[in-house]
């Protein structure tokens, strides 16, 4: 049982260290493209990114390109916080002694990103409608609801895991 | 915490000292040292009992209550 969590584990951190890097890629081409689309050529709004399409939208107002482009490499740069966080947790962690302070304080972290990651999100959508609402058309899904939810559940997982923390002290102190 | 340890006072008069209790109740240094600092959150009846054996006395001459302030 106890290997078996041990691969698990490894095998996660393999994969945030994949997602980390995939996601930094991500931000960076995004920012790279978004740039190119307002300094060298604007046909590259046509296809920012995987085919994210904002050219009605740079035709609308350059305001709002700009506002919803800076929004979307935030989000990602968020993502890849979130996931910069989960590699320092495995940093951290000691297998034969996993309740430590500092990963409390990181899970808890995480889910104050998240939250923020959350509120920006919905922010965007609200926003995002409003643009379609004046005739832009553009498909972004911000997903801020299902950021907000993540960040509940990592909150709570952060609490019990802060009391799993005093509780492993507190033993630790008994004579 | 209310709850004060005694504990370097009855080895003073036992004249006993942290290393020679430590081999008497089977506890390593720095746990006689957390429990003589009063840093302890707990401890346990077999450790009381063994620290009442060697020093010969109660565990009220240990464990003493102090209203908090």
């Amino acid at each position: 049982m106890k290997t078996n969590t041990l691969q698990i584990l490894r095998i996660v951190k393999v994969l945030s260290w994949i997602v980390f890097i995939g996601l930094c890629i991500t931000a960076g081409a995004v920012a790279v493209s978004f740039a190119v689309s307002l300094f060298v050529n604007t046909a590259a709004a046509a296809d920012l990114y995987q085919n994210l399409d904002l050219s009605d939208l740079y035709k609308f107002g350059i305001g709002h390109y700009i506002v919803i482009g800076s929004l979307i490499i935030l989000l990602t740069i968020l993502k890849a916080v979130i996931f910069y966080l989960v590699i320092r947790i495995f940093k951290n962690l000691n297998i034969n002694k996993p309740f430590s302070f500092e990963i409390a304080m990181l899970t808890r972290i995480i889910s104050y990103v998240a939250f923020a990651a959350g509120l920006l999100a919905m922010a965007a959508n609200g926003y995002t409608e409003w643009l379609i609402g004046q005739g832009v058309s553009m498909q972004k899904d911000w997903a801020g609801t299902e950021w907000l939810f993540l960040a509940g559940i990592i909150f709570i997982v952060a609490i019990i895991f802060t009391r799993g923390v005093e509780l492993q002290s507190e033993n630790e102190l008994t004579i | 915490m209310p709850i004060v340890v005694n504990l370097d006072v009855m080895m003073a008069k036992r004249k006993m000292s942290l290393n020679e209790l430590s081999s008497k109740v089977d506890l390593t240094l720095s746990n006689l040292s957390i429990l003589k600092t009063g840093k302890a959150k707990a401890i346990r009846f077999s450790t009381l009992e063994a620290i009442c054996k060697a020093l010969h006395c109660q565990p009220g001459d240990i464990l003493e209550y102090q209203e908090a302030k």
